[in-house]
Parts: C-alpha cells; sequence; structure tokens
C-alpha cells in the first residue's frame, strides 16, 4: 500500500510539473478569432534598452490597426515573448509562437544572432517573419521570407560616409565596439574610399566597457578631421569629449536614443547620426506618429520605436492583403514590395529584405540634449 | 546495479522515449538543450564531482565544437563526421596544453584559471572574426542526416542529442565505476595517502579534463547542426557559469543529477518567463532556495526525501 501511495505522489507531481511546463493548449481559431502575430523582442539582458522601445512601438501599432477596424475585420493578437537577448531562447520562443500558438506571422527578435537562429526555423517553412535588426550573414540573403525593417549594415555605413564627406573629412578615426560595431565598421572600411576618406587610427573596446579614455587617446595623437563612433552606449563619446578632442562626432544609428544621449552628459553637444526619426522636428508624416505616441507613453519615440510600428503595420498590411488564412507563402508575397513607413520607404522585394535607400536616411545633430534634424539630405 | 535501480531506469527510459512526441514543439525544443546542456555539464560534473575542480571554461570548449563544425560544414563543405572529429581533437589538444600547467593549481586559483581561459578564449571569439565570423556569426550550417534520415524537427533532433547523452552517461559511469574512477575519489578526498600510492594526480586531473573538453565540444557541435547558426554570443561567460550550475544544483557526485539539473536550468527559465521582468530575480532566488535547502543538490534532496518517506512509512 505504502509503495502505491508513492508512486501516486510521484505521478501526481509528475502530472502538475508537466502541466506547468506545457500550460494551457491553445484554442481552436474560427473568423471571429483575433489574428495573432508573434513578436519575439530582448526584453530583458543586454538587449532590453531596444525591446523595451520596441515593444512600445509594437503596442501602439496593434492599437492603432484595432481602433481602424483591425484586418478584414478581425482584431489582431500580439503575442509577446522575451528572448532575454538570448539566441537560444529566442529559437525557443519562435516555436513555442509558430507550432504552439499558431500565430500567423512573426515580428522580431533585433539582434544579428537572434534573427538568423529564428530564420533557422522560419526560412525552411517560408513563415513570414520581419526582423526589427539589419541584415546579417550571407546566409539571411537566402532566406526570402525574413524581411528586415532595419537598413543593412552598409546602408548604415554609407550614411555615415555620406555625411562626412559633405563635411570634406579626408582622414578619420573609428572608435567602435566589439560587436555590432565591429559589423558597422567592417563595412566602413570596405567603402571609404569610394567617399574619398581614409581612415588612419582606429580603435576597438568591449561591448560593456565603462572607459575607452585609452582607445580616445590614441586616436587624439592622430588628429583626424571626424570621429566616427560605433556602439550601443555614451561611453565612447564621452572618453573622446573628456580629452579636449573637438573634432565632429557621427555616430552609429544605435546610440540615437534618449537614454543614452543622457549617458554622454555634455560630450553630447554636437554629436550628428544618421537615422529615421527626429521627435522634436519630425517629417510632415511622422507628426502623426510621434503625437499619438507621446499620447500613449507620455515620452517622444526615437527610430527604435518607429521601426519597430513600422514592422508590425508592414506585416498587418501583407496580412490584410493576402488573407488572414492564406498561408505562409502568400503572406510572404504579399509581403514583398514597396510600403511607406513612418520611418523610410521600404522596398520589400529588395535583394537586402528591406529595400532603404540613402536618401531614405535623415540626420540628427544633438543641440542642448535635444535632436535638430538637419537639412542634408543624400542623393541616391 | 540494484533490481530497484534498473526498474526506476526503465521506466524514465521508457518515459524518455514515449512522453516527448505527445508534447509541445516548444517543450521539445527545452528538452533538447536539456540534453546538450547536460552533455557539457556532464564534463564540469565529472571535473567537480570527482575531482573537486570547479571548471568556468566548458564554455571554450562548447565553442570549439560548435565552431569546428560550422567551419567544416559551411567554409569547407566537408561532411558533418568531420566537424564533429575537429571539434573533439582540437578540444582534446588545447585541453592538454592549458590543463597540465593550469590543473597544478587548487580551489579557487584554479577556479580562477578557468574563468580566465573563457573569458580571454571568449575575445578571440569576438577578434577572430575572419574564423568565427564575429558578431555576424556563421549561417547555413547544415541539419545532420544520418542514413538518410534528415534530423529537421526538435523531436528528431532530441532522440539524437538523448542517445548521444546516453552514451555518455555510459562512458562516465564506466569510468566512475573503475580503477581510475576509485584512483580519482582518493586524489579527491585524500589527495596526500592517494600520492603516497602512486597516484599521478596532475595526469589523472588533465586526463579527466581533456574527457571534460571533449563532452563540451560533442555538445557544441551538436548545438551548431541543430540551431543551424552559431554565434559569440551563445559562448559567453554566462554560458560557462550555467555549465557549472547544472551539476552544482542536480548533485555534482551524480551522474543522473547533471541531468535533472540541466532539465531545471532549461526548463525553469521558461516557466519563469509568464512572470515578466522579473523571471530572472525568480530563477536566482530559485536557484538560492535549491542549494541552501538542498546543498548535496537535487539528486541529494530526492534521496533524502525518500528516506524520509520510507522512515515514516515504516513508523
Amino acid at each position: 500500500m505504502r509503495r502505491i501511495d508513492r508512486t501516486r505522489l510521484v505521478a501526481a507531481a509528475s502530472g502538475l510539473a508537466l502541466l506547468g511546463v506545457v500550460g494551457p493548449v491553445a484554442a481552436q481559431t474560427n473568423a471571429s478569432d483575433p489574428i495573432k502575430i508573434g513578436v519575439i523582442l530582448p526584453l530583458t539582458g543586454a538587449g532590453a534598452g531596444l525591446g523595451i522601445p520596441s515593444r512600445n512601438g509594437i503596442l501602439l501599432a496593434e492599437k492603432q490597426i484595432n481602433a481602424a477596424g483591425g484586418i478584414k475585420g478581425r482584431k489582431i493578437k500580439v503575442v509577446i515573448e522575451d528572448d532575454t537577448t538570448n539566441p537560444d531562447a529566442a529559437l525557443n520562443k519562435a516555436n513555442n509562437l509558430i507550432f504552439g500558438e499558431k500565430v500567423v506571422a512573426l515580428v522580431g527578435p533585433i539582434q544579428t544572432a537572434n534573427t538568423v537562429a529564428v530564420g533557422g526555423i522560419t526560412a525552411p517553412v517560408k513563415f513570414p517573419q520581419v526582423a526589427l535588426g539589419g541584415l546579417g550573414p550571407a546566409v539571411e540573403l537566402e532566406r526570402k521570407c525574413v524581411f528586415h525593417a532595419a537598413p543593412p549594415q552598409n546602408q548604415n555605413a554609407r550614411a555615415m560616409l555620406a555625411y562626412a564627406k559633405s563635411l570634406g573629412v579626408k582622414n578619420a578615426a573609428a572608435l567602435y565596439d566589439s560587436g555590432y560595431g565591429t559589423v558597422v565598421w567592417n563595412q566602413l572600411s570596405k567603402f571609404a574610399g569610394e567617399y574619398g576618406i581614409k581612415f588612419g587610427v582606429t580603435e576597438k573596446f568591449e561591448i560593456a566597457a565603462t572607459d575607452t579614455t585609452p582607445q580616445a587617446a590614441k586616436i587624439r595623437a592622430s588628429q583626424p578631421d571626424a570621429i566616427f563612433v560605433i556602439g550601443v552606449t555614451g561611453v565612447p563619446v564621452r572618453a573622446i569629449r573628456q580629452l579636449q578632442m573637438k573634432q565632429p562626432i557621427i555616430a552609429a544609428i544605435g546610440q540615437a536614443t534618449y537614454e543614452i544621449v543622457k549617458s554622454m552628459g555634455d560630450a553630447a553637444e554636437g554629436v550628428v547620426f544618421p537615422e529615421f526619426l527626429v521627435p522634436e522636428d519630425p517629417l510632415p508624416h511622422q507628426k502623426a506618429f510621434v503625437d499619438a505616441y507621446k499620447a500613449e507613453y507620455g515620452r517622444a519615440p526615437k527610430s527604435i520605436e518607429s521601426i519597430a510600428y513600422d514592422a508590425l503595420k508592414a506585416m498587418s498590411q501583407a496580412i490584410g492583403k493576402a488573407g488572414p488564412e492564406a498561408g505562409n507563402e502568400a503572406i510572404c508575397a504579399a509581403m514583398r514590395g514597396p510600403y511607406s513607413g513612418n520611418s523610410t520607404e521600404y522596398d520589400f522585394s529588395a535583394p537586402d529584405m528591406t529595400g532603404i535607400k540613402l536618401n531614405g536616411f535623415i540626420y540628427s545633430k544633438l543641440v542642448g540634449g535635444h535632436f535638430n534634424r538637419l537639412p542634408f539630405k543624400n542623393a541616391e | 546495479m540494484a533490481t530497484r535501480s534498473i526498474v526506476i531506469l526503465v521506466i524514465i527510459a521508457a518515459i524518455a522515449l514515449a512522453v516527448p512526441p505527445f508534447l509541445p514543439r516548444s517543450v521539445v525544443d527545452l528538452l533538447v538543450f536539456s540534453c546538450i546542456y547536460s552533455i557539457a555539464g556532464l564534463g564540469v560534473g565529472l571535473l567537480l564531482g570527482q575531482c573537486g575542480i570547479a571548471n568556468l571554461g566548458q564554455s571554450v570548449f562548447y565553442a570549439l565544437g560548435a565552431y569546428a563544425t560550422a567551419y567544416m560544414t559551411v567554409t569547407l563543405g566537408v561532411g558533418a563526421a568531420w566537424g564533429f572529429l575537429t571539434g573533439v581533437i582540437l578540444s582534446g589538444l588545447i585541453a592538454l596544453v592549458i590543463g597540465w600547467p593550469v590543473l597544478r593549481l587548487t580551489g579557487h586559483f584554479l577556479a580562477l584559471a578557468t574563468l580566465a581561459l573563457g573569458i580571454v578564449a571568449n575575445a578571440l571569439f569576438y577578434e577572430w572574426d575572419w574564423l568565427t565570423h564575429g558578431s555576424l556569426g556563421f549561417g547555413g550550417i547544415p541539419k545532420l542526416n544520418i542514413f538518410g534520415l534528415v534530423i529537421d524537427t526538435p523531436l528528431r533532433f532530441y532522440y539524437l542529442a538523448g542517445a548521444v547523452l546516453a552514451l555518455c552517461l555510459l562512458a562516465s559511469a564506466n569510468l566512475i565505476g573503475s580503477r581510475t574512477g576509485l584512483m580519482l575519489r582518493a586524489m579527491r578526498d585524500a589527495p596526500e595517502a592517494a600520492k603516497s600510492l602512486g597516484v599521478n594526480a596532475q595526469w589523472l586531473r588533465t586526463r579527466i579534463f581533456i574527457l571534460s573538453a571533449i563532452f563540451g565540444s560533442i555538445a557544441g557541435s551538436l548545438f551548431a547542426h541543430y540551431g543551424s547558426f552559431v554565434n559569440v554570443q551563445s559562448f559567453g561567460i554566462e554560458k560557462a557559469i550555467a555549465f557549472l550550475i547544472i551539476p552544482v544544483l542536480g548533485g555534482a557526485t551524480s551522474l543522473p543529477g547533471v541531468v535533472i539539473g540541466a532539465l531545471f536550468t532549461t526548463l525553469v527559465p521558461e516557466m519563469l518567463t509568464r512572470f515578466g521582468d522579473l523571471h530572472q530575480v525568480l530563477f536566482g532566488l530559485t536557484l538560492m532556495a535549491t542549494v541552501v535547502l538542498m546543498p548535496s543538490g537535487l539528486m541529494g534532496g530526492l534521496a533524502s526525501l525518500s528516506r524520509y518517506m520510507t522512515a515514516r512509512g515504516r513508523a
């Protein structure tokens, strides 16, 4: 008897544990159910600074789409999962959303590693996905259902170089981190010659570095015309200005957030970013988004929020065009083509799966802690 | 092995084989990671449980296996077996070269040395982007194909990784039960006495370090084939800590404990993500509670519970 009791106990414990893991079984879908769109974002971990604003942009887009009647009369419901800035977790979340929650499309992730990992699941079944980062390694060129709502790094690099050229920069220096910074730097070094720019001293620092003064000091000695800074913190800009270097700083889009700018303190003055949204002086078509965002969250959005907003709206439009029950390939096909986003003009049929042109960038300069839109515009 | 243990083992094996087809894909996916992490954690567990060495460098060998597979299959376009083999040879050699001088150290100095190995290697993985593709990573790693069967679903991979894990557990059990295992325990519990009996402690430790590295490499190669993508972010110091937590949590001297530890570290964080931003704090608290309440690990806790229930039943 004792033995039976123990067996029952173990069985009950196993059952409870299993229920805890498995969770509730997904309900059957019917025409009145909301259309589920999966979202994978880094809401915790090192990428949370990108993930949380992106979530705000996505939730605003969901609210507006539903307020406008949804897709073909059906509301949409975003199912948000946190990839904890970890590619392994992103893989698991994608499996859960696609095969468990039965979402019709995916938005996210943001980081290249996570996007490529998830693409390993979505690409073979041609599942529609819009990543919030730019195109990553070459394998992504073959993944024709993994679209990108942010520019590829070659475009980010060209946008920075074009502005430097407009300033007459001939000799430049670069200070970049060992992650995102290295990827952009590889493209900067590749295209610099086309813009008549030569890089002298270039210094790399660890992503999590809290002091880059030694690297900045080496750059100071080389007296460049301008300094390219690529990272995800305000640390390198602070180091440059602390060493009394007055050269123009051209920073990558990843640093164009209020949080990072605030961390730069007074050093932020005069830093220029090629990006997509200046809420202090938005383009006419961006004003409605900026106002709606401010009304919803009580603060101004930046490019990150806008890109995420565009991603959900573009995917929803494609689902509407193909029909929510049309299947993976039909939604992918509907997604391929031009899309006028809040951030910029996209062409998701382009080889880089985003189609953002250089003249789609706008430029901002920090003055007194505020972003000021510059008149400079690239000719495509 | 006692009849009772064999019956329990058979029941567990039957559950492990029969239940996954009925589980959601995302849960099977977690089980795949549990198997992969168990293999890597097993190496750390052998070092910790049998030699008393805290290894914080297992992520290095995990990465070597993954990069070897990526390089051989994507860059050189050769079969998957070459990736596994290259990773294993490379990891074994590096473990020998590094292990021989480093394993002279003891206690926290040794733990710090392995931590340094992990940090240095991670920096090199970032820097050597001509080899590792740095932050962009290696994509397009082919799915494993075993005698024409493409291992392209989590369920298929679960059975494969489970089989590899079973082999590694069997090899480890044989090792622990052998004369070498006896020497290891003697060296751990009474180093001076073992030395006086002619046990070559440094060479013995190095051999286990090499075995641990090989397990790490196999796990890394499996991971690369499963995700079809490897990136330096997957091989940070937090991964090395995770591999150490697995045997600590499960019970360092217990082989099944490693599997339980791996299940815990993959399933519990996933269950806790339902609590949003708090999930990491909750996982930390869960870890602390487990270690405090069950100092000999989850296996030790289960054994204590079983003893308690048996004693109560008799009373």
